[in-house]
C-alpha cells in the first residue's frame, strides 16, 4: 500500500456504502468500475440514423450552427432512404463488420424506434489502436459500405455526386478539417481526438450539461461522474503523477465520492447558511479531525491584534476538505437560488474567506480555483459575453486550469438550477438521459464505484 | 420583504480578518454577519423598485418557471436539503443591483462587496469587475438586499452609485459638490434640502419624480468610514499584519501548486 490513507464512502443519502477503504482502491486505473467507464466512453459511438436519413434526403450537410445543419443545401442530389424502417437490418450488418471474431463484445444498441444506435466495438480494437478513433472511423465507414450495398449504390461510375453526399454526411468535412463537423450524425461520446484541447484531456472533453444529464440531474451522482471523467483526464495528462498522486486522490474522493460523508454533511449543517457559514464550519471539522491545528502562542503564530496563523498537519488532506467545502458552498448557494448561474461567484469570490479565516492557509487548489472562477465568472456573465455555465465542455480554454476540482461544482450547479437558463440540460442533452437510461453504467454512480473500491480492497 | 437572514453562531470563533486598525475592523464589520450594519436613512420600498427599474411600482413578479411547489423535478435529495430564498421558492426571475465605488474614502469597495453579499445573503451571484459589483439574485430577493445595502451605513450617496450600464467614474474626481462622476447624469445634489437625488434610474431612464437617497456623508465621516489605506486615514505601515498574512498566503499557493508535500515549508514560510 503506498499510502496510509483510509476513508468511508456513503451515498448521497448518507448511507455508508464502503467501510475504511484505502485511497488508492479509487485511483482512476485501479478502481473496476472507473476503467469500466472509460472503457465505455471509448468504444462508444452513436449512430443518429434519423438525422442522417433527413440529412440526405434534403442534400443538407457540412458545418452545423445552432439553426441547423445548412452550410450545403443541395436537395436536388437528396437520397430518399428508409434507414430507420431498415434499422434492424442495419445494425445486424454494422455488428457483423465491425466484430473482430464472431461472439466478442461488439454491442449495438437500438434505441427510439431505431432511429438511434449506441454502437461498441471491441475492446481489442481500443486495446490495440493508438487512440480512440477507430470509434469515428470503423463506424462512420462501415455505415457508409452498407448504405451504398443496400440501396444500389455500388457503381461508382454511376451518378458519383451521391457518394460525395454519402461522405459528406457521414464524415462532414473531414480531412478538409481536423475532424467531423459538430453535429455529425455518427459521433463518439468523447471529442474525435483530432480537435482535442490538448494531450489528455479526452476523458473531460464532455460538456457539463451531459454530465448533468448523464447523472440525470440528482447532484452529487452527477458530481461523481464529472469526478470520474475529470480525474480520468488529470492522470492522463500527467497532473498525478508522484507528488500529486495523493493530492488527487484525497481531493477526487472528499469532493466528488463524498468521502466521510463530508460533503453531505455540510451541506446539511448550513441547510439555512450562507456561503461564509461553509468555511466557519470547514474550519471548525478540519480543527476537530486534526487536518490543521492551533498554533503555538507566540508571536508570528499569533499576532498582536489576536489573530491566529492556523496551521496545517498535512497540506493534501486540508486541500481535500477545501475542494469538499467549496463543492458544499456552491450547493448550498445554488441550493438556495435554485439557479446555476451563481456557481462562478461562489468558485472566484469564497476562497478568499478560506485564506484570511485560516490565517493565510492556501485555498482550494493551492488557488487555481480562484484565478479559473472568476475568468469563468466573466464569460458566464455579461461582463465578456459566453454562454451559460452548462453549454461549457470540461476541456474549454476557460474552465480546464483546476487539477479536475472546478467543473464537478459547474455541474452540481445546473443540477439545482430550476429552470433559470436558456441552455438546459434538457435543451442540449436529450440523448445524454437517453444513454443514462440504457447504459446501466451510469446508474448509481456511487454505489457501484463503492463496491468496486471494496472489491479490490484486499489486493490494496 | 423578507429581511437579510440573521447569523448563526458557530462553536469555533471566528477571526474574519487580520489587522488591529481602524480599516482593518471596517474591512472585518463587513465581512462578519454577527455585526449589524448601522442604518443611517430609510428609503420606501415603492422608491427602491423604481430605482432598480426592473418592475413597475405595484407590478406583480415575472416568473421564470413554475413555483418550485408545483414544479415536477426528477429526485434528488439534495434539493429537499438545502432551503430555498422566497424568490426561488416563487419562481422569480433573476434580477440584478450593480455598484460602482468611488476610490475616495468609500464606505465599500468593489473587492470587498463579495464578501460583505456572500457572508450575509443566500442565494446570491456577485461578480467584480474594475470598479463595479454586480449582485444578482432573484426579483423579491434582490429587492429585500437593494434595501438594507441603501439604508445601512455601506452606503454613501455621493460616493457609491447604482449603474446599470455605463458604470465608469469610480476612478475619477469628485465633481463641485462632492459627488461621483456619472456620464448618464442619474444623480445630483438637491441644494435645499442637502440630499441626493436620483433623476434617473440605474438604467439611465428618466423617473417621473426625483427619488431622494439621503445626504452625504461629510469629509470627516466618511474618512471615519472608510475601508481602504491611504495616508490620511490609516497609514500604510498599519498593514503588517494584512501583509504578513497575504505573504503567507501567497507562498502557500506557490509551494502548495508545486509540491503538495511540502506541507512543512507552507507552514514556516511568512
Amino acid at each position: 500500500m503506498k499510502f496510509e490513507d483510509k476513508i468511508d464512502l456513503y451515498s448521497d443519502e448518507g448511507k455508508l456504502l464502503a467501510e475504511k477503504v484505502p485511497i488508492e482502491a479509487l485511483h482512476p486505473y485501479r478502481n473496476p468500475y472507473m476503467k469500466e467507464i472509460y472503457l465505455t466512453l471509448k468504444r462508444t459511438a452513436i449512430v443518429d440514423l434519423g438525422k442522417l436519413q433527413g440529412m440526405l434526403r434534403d442534400g443538407r450537410t457540412g458545418w452545423s450552427t445552432t439553426v441547423g445543419q445548412d452550410e450545403i443545401k443541395m436537395p436536388w442530389y437528396g437520397l430518399d432512404l428508409d434507414l430507420v424502417e431498415d434499422s434492424e437490418e442495419i445494425a445486424e450488418e454494422l455488428k457483423k463488420m465491425l466484430q473482430l471474431k464472431e461472439g466478442d463484445d461488439t454491442n449495438i444498441i437500438s434505441l427510439e424506434g431505431g432511429s438511434l444506435l449506441v454502437v461498441q466495438l471491441p475492446l481489442e480494437v481500443l486495446r490495440l489502436s493508438a487512440d480512440y478513433s477507430p470509434a469515428f472511423t470503423q463506424v462512420s465507414v462501415a455505415l457508409g459500405q452498407i448504405i451504398a450495398k443496400k440501396y444500389g449504390l455500388d457503381n461508382p461510375l454511376d451518378r458519383p455526386y451521391r457518394f460525395g453526399m454519402l461522405k459528406n454526411c457521414l464524415h462532414g468535412r473531414y480531412p478538409q478539417y481536423v475532424g467531423p463537423n459538430p453535429g455529425n450524425p455518427v459521433a463518439p461520446l468523447m471529442k474525435v481526438p483530432s480537435i482535442l484541447e490538448g494531450m489528455g484531456t479526452g476523458y473531460k472533453s464532455f460538456m457539463i450539461n451531459h454530465v448533468v444529464a448523464l447523472g440525470n440531474n440528482r447532484t452529487l451522482h452527477a458530481v461523481a461522474l464529472a469526478t470520474i471523467f475529470e480525474q480520468g483526464a488529470q492522470f492522463e495528462m500527467g497532473n498525478a503523477v508522484g507528488w500529486y498522486e495523493r493530492y488527487q486522490l484525497l481531493g477526487s474522493a472528499f469532493q466528488g465520492f463524498n468521502a466521510n460523508n463530508l460533503v453531505l454533511d455540510m451541506v446539511k449543517e448550513n441547510a439555512r447558511g450562507t456561503a461564509y457559514d461553509v468555511v466557519l464550519t470547514l474550519m471548525e471539522r478540519a480543527l476537530a479531525d486534526g487536518v490543521i491545528e492551533e498554533p503555538p502562542r507566540k508571536y508570528p503564530f499569533v499576532q498582536p491584534s489576536g489573530y491566529k496563523l492556523y496551521q496545517l498537519k498535512d497540506y493534501a488532506m486540508w486541500n481535500a476538505y477545501g475542494v469538499a467545502e467549496l463543492l458544499a458552498a456552491v450547493i448550498v448557494n445554488s441550493g438556495a437560488m435554485r439557479a446555476a448561474q451563481n456557481t462562478s461567484a461562489v468558485l472566484g469570490s469564497w476562497n478568499d474567506f478560506i485564506a484570511f479565516e485560516g490565517g493565510g492557509l492556501p485555498d482550494p487548489d493551492a488557488g487555481r480555483v480562484m484565478g479559473t472562477g472568476l475568468g469563468f465568472g466573466f464569460y458566464t456573465h455579461g461582463l465578456y459575453g459566453g454562454a451559460g455555465p452548462g453549454a461549457f465542455t470540461m476541456d474549454h480554454v476557460i474552465v480546464r486550469h483546476t487539477s479536475g476540482f472546478l467543473t464537478p461544482c459547474i455541474v452540481a450547479g445546473m443540477c439545482l438550477d430550476a429552470g433559470s437558463q436558456i441552455f438546459r440540460p434538457n435543451v442540449t442533452s436529450g440523448l445524454y438521459y437517453t444513454l443514462a437510461e440504457e447504459l446501466p453504467i451510469f446508474q448509481n454512480p456511487l454505489e457501484k464505484l463503492a463496491e468496486a473500491a471494496e472489491s479490490i480492497k484486499g489486493e490494496i | 420583504m423578507a429581511r437579510p437572514r440573521r447569523a448563526r453562531k458557530p462553536k469555533y470563533k471566528p477571526q474574519v480578518y487580520p489587522g488591529a486598525d481602524k480599516v482593518s475592523d471596517r474591512r472585518r464589520k463587513a465581512a462578519d454577519p454577527t455585526k449589524k450594519l448601522a442604518k443611517f436613512r430609510s428609503i420606501p420600498d415603492d422608491n427602491i423598485v423604481l430605482l432598480l427599474g426592473h418592475r413597475f411600482k405595484g407590478e406583480s413578479y415575472v416568473s421564470v418557471h413554475p413555483p418550485l411547489d408545483e414544479l415536477v423535478e426528477k429526485y434528488d435529495p439534495i434539493k429537499n436539503i438545502v432551503e430555498p430564498t422566497p424568490g426561488a421558492r416563487a419562481g422569480d426571475r433573476i434580477r440584478y443591483i450593480q455598484f460602482a465605488d468611488s476610490i475616495f474614502y468609500p464606505p465599500m469597495a468593489p473587492w470587498l462587496r463579495p464578501r460583505l453579499y456572500m457572508s450575509r445573503l443566500r442565494g446570491c451571484d456577485v461578480m467584480v469587475y474594475s470598479g463595479r459589483q454586480l449582485l444578482e439574485q432573484r426579483e423579491r430577493d434582490i429587492e429585500a438586499s437593494s434595501k438594507w445595502l441603501l439604508e445601512t451605513e455601506v452606503y454613501d450617496p455621493a460616493r457609491d452609485a447604482i449603474r446599470g450600464i455605463t458604470v465608469h467614474g469610480h476612478s475619477l474626481r469628485l465633481d463641485e459638490d462632492g459627488l461621483m462622476f456619472d456620464a448618464r447624469r442619474r444623480y445630483k445634489l438637491n441644494k435645499e434640502t442637502g440630499e441626493v437625488e436620483y433623476i434617473k434610474n440605474m438604467h439611465a431612464e428618466v423617473l417621473d419624480n426625483p427619488i431622494p437617497v439621503g445626504r452625504p456623508l461629510t469629509e470627516r465621516e466618511a474618512r471615519g468610514h472608510d475601508c481602504t489605506y491611504r495616508w490620511d486615514v490609516a497609514a500604510y505601515k498599519s498593514r503588517t499584519e494584512i501583509l504578513t498574512v497575504i505573504a503567507r498566503y501567497s507562498r502557500g499557493r506557490i509551494t502548495g501548486g508545486f509540491n503538495p508535500e511540502l506541507t512543512e515549508i507552507i507552514n514556516n514560510s511568512r
